[in-house]
């Protein structure tokens, strides 16, 4: 047994040079993410992964980095879980990186952002949604996408005005995020006037939702409101949903914004509304995006565009600023106003880039625009 | 009262399909005295195989004109891929452990079901497998009650399969040496009950089941994925507890049980807690009856 370990060590440390070689050879851009690759969310952080690869893609073969022969992605896996986020975090700080992109739950957002800004490396979220990400005064942290605090009177408006509804019940499973949102939506309700029928909470990881359906159902309310951390969980309510017989209208969020909902969901999952940032498909900006994307990937989804602008900032502020000195990267970051895939990237003074949430509605497997706060219904 | 009704008829169609799961871990548990963790996988790889044979049915366009053929095609392959499956994995992962502590095969039985669901995601993907199934959809409307036609399949589906398994069980040579293998491993091979047989037997019966139990679980909620079976495995685990593990007619009453009272504390209390008073009911019962509702310290009633 001993021989044989040390044959093992021996045999280790033969590849040591090799490693070494390695790593001295070629001169690589480190960049990090974080976003849940395994667990309930895995198909979403996916998403975030392939967004900013491709991002990656596009940047080198537009003549990459000054000073760099490559750009590395190291992507890690948070699980929508804050320890593993938290562990993550201070990966990528060992590996020292230039930048990160993520996380995907805001749960796992706010405590790696801690790590890594106390490190001073720049973290730009594609997905998290809670105002609390951006408002601890946290330097080094930026935002792609909107925010809860717009997303739910946003919401609450478009129940109220474009549906009609008097009452409301509100599903969460109980993440940093969705109840959050989901607090935010009844407290916007009750001052619209809705009348709040119930808020009930479900796991993250249930399946089975067929008992807090029966009691919607029982309560008849006109909106059935479902604030669910990922696309998964939502498909699935709603297709128990339609299958049990509520004929309320469903009203949900913007993760829930995949294609692959109606994939899941089938035809229940026809005539569902979701709030969500708007984009404009018909810029060239997402047409090559587009272009790039869905041969290799499938279909985009939800924040694979948050993703690529992200990744997309950082490397354009970095070559801009010559350096990856944090200070640098963020002065170049905060000069920057450019027609991104999903949005008009412009920072504010706290790292957001704004929200413009609207609703839209599914009809024949597409999410078609619908409503929008300032415009009314569309088209 | 309708609502009553429907709860009651949601908790049934959960507690059947746990009933289904929990019936695996019993079984193995009653012969060879083991928790197999790995069993939630079976329950997973089923749903798998069943998706695969239905989507490639499907494909083929013979799922629009034979529905019925075509499900009993995917009930067979995936029963039979899992009973494969999980004699295989008894094969390889707990037989050479059988004469160590069983804290090793326990060990053992939680690395198998990491490798069997993480196997599961590189192969299949981290993404939903969609289930084809649009021809079962569809209900009946008594006044505010509905009853899917799924419910309906999956309460007689679990019905039968439970019937069957006791004629199994309690009626047949196999069932014999099955029991006895369960009561004494020595004796019954003195009586040329081949124990390593009977082992692979009952690990096979009960992959099987929850093979059945996984495709019921993805027609029911319209798609399956890699770490499917985890919950229902502990949820399931707790039921053959519940009932006493290592004996059958307990393992599909816990599962009945777990079911219900899931249903009803969503439905009357909180959906928030459903799973503590799962588990509350769980301690109540172990607290004034250790060894479960239908545990008996004799081990004569036990597979």
């Amino acid at each position: 047994m001993r021989k044989r370990i040390v044959s093992i060590l021996a045999m280790g440390l033969i590849l040591v040079p090799f490693l070494l070689v390695g790593a001295v050879s070629a001169k690589t851009l480190k960049i990090g993410s974080l976003s849940p690759l395994t667990g309930p969310y895995a198909s979403d952080g996916t998403d975030i992964k392939n967004g900013v690869l491709t991002a990656i893609s596009v940047f080198e073969e537009q003549g990459g980095m000054p000073g760099y022969d490559k750009i590395e992605l190291y992507a890690q896996d948070t699980a929508c879980d804050p320890r593993q986020a938290v562990a993550a975090a201070n990966k990528l700080v060992n590996l020292e990186v230039a930048g990160a992109i993520g996380a995907y739950c805001s749960s796992s957002t706010i405590p790696a952002s801690n790590v890594l800004d106390e490190e001073e490396v720049i973290m730009i979220t594609p997905a998290s949604t809670h105002q609390d990400v951006t408002e601890r005064g946290l330097p080094y942290m930026f935002r792609m996408c909107g925010r809860d605090d717009a997303q739910a009177p946003a919401a609450a408006k478009f129940i109220k005005e474009a549906l009609g509804a008097k009452t409301i019940f509100i599903v969460d499973d109980k993440t940093t995020y969705s109840q959050g949102l989901a607090d935010g939506v009844k407290k916007a309700a009750e001052e619209l006037g809705i009348k709040v029928l119930g808020h009930e909470h479900v796991n993250q990881g249930d399946k089975d939702f067929s008992a807090v359906i029966t009691r919607a159902k029982q309560a008849d309310p006109d909106v059935f409101y479902m604030s669910l951390q990922g696309f998964s969980p939502a498909a699935m309510m709603t297709l128990q949903a339609k299958r049990l017989g509520m004929d309320s209208q469903i009203v949900t969020q913007d993760a829930v914004f995949q294609p692959r909902f109606m994939e899941v969901a089938k035809e229940a999952s026809q005539g569902v509304f979701q709030t969500y940032g708007y984009t404009d498909p018909t810029t060239p900006e997402y047409k090559a995006f587009e272009e790039r994307y869905v041969p290799k990937y499938g279909k985009i989804a939800a924040y694979a565009t948050y993703a690529y602008d992200a990744a997309t900032t950082l490397l354009k502020a970095i070559k801009a600023a010559g350096s990856t000195d944090p200070a640098k990267v963020k002065a170049e970051m905060m000069k920057m106003d450019y027609q991104g895939v999903a949005k008009r990237i412009k920072f504010e003074e706290n790292g957001d880039t704004g929200s413009n949430y609207i609703a839209f509605k599914v009809v024949d497997d597409k999410f078609v625009p619908y409503w929008d706060p300032e415009k009314g219904l569309l088209k | 009262m309708e609502y009553f009704i429907q709860q009651f008829v949601n908790g049934l169609t959960l507690g059947g399909m746990y009933a289904l799961i929990a019936l695996g871990y019993t079984m193995v548990y009653g012969v060879i005295q083991l928790i197999n963790f790995a069993h939630g996988e079976f329950f997973a790889a089923g749903g798998y195989v069943g998706a695969i044979t239905l989507g490639y049915l499907s494909g083929l366009g013979y799922m629009q004109t034979h529905p019925v053929l075509c499900l009993s095609a995917a009930f067979v392959f995936a029963m039979a891929y899992c009973a494969y499956l999980a004699v295989g994995v008894e094969k390889i992962a707990y037989k050479p452990l059988r004469k160590e502590s069983r804290l090793a095969a326990l060990l053992s039985a939680l690395g198998m079901s990491i490798f069997l669901s993480n196997g599961m995601m590189l192969t299949q993907g981290v993404y939903d497998k969609i289930y084809p199934g649009e021809m079962f959809q569809g209900r009946f409307d008594f006044g505010t009650v509905a009853i899917s036609y799924l419910q309906i399949m999956i309460i007689v589906l679990t019905a039968l399969l439970l019937v069957g398994l006791n004629l199994l069980v309690f009626r047949t040579k196999i069932g014999m040496a099955m029991r006895a293998t369960a009561q004494d491993k020595t004796m019954s091979a003195l009586v040329a009950i081949g124990s390593n047989k009977i082992i692979s037997l009952t690990f096979a019966i009960g992959a099987g089941l929850a093979a059945a139990a996984g495709i019921m679980y993805g027609l029911y909620y319209g798609s399956v994925r890699y770490d499917m079976g985890f919950i229902p495995g502990i949820k399931a685990f707790a039921a053959a507890v519940l009932g006493g593990i290592g004996n059958i007619t307990g393992a599909m009453l816990g599962g009945l049980i777990i079911g219900m009272v899931e249903v009803f504390g969503a439905g009357y209390f909180s959906s928030e807690y459903k799973d503590v008073f799962a588990f509350i009911i769980l301690i109540g019962v172990l607290y004034f009856k250790p060894t479960g509702i239908m545990g008996e310290n004799i081990d004569d009633t036990r597979v």
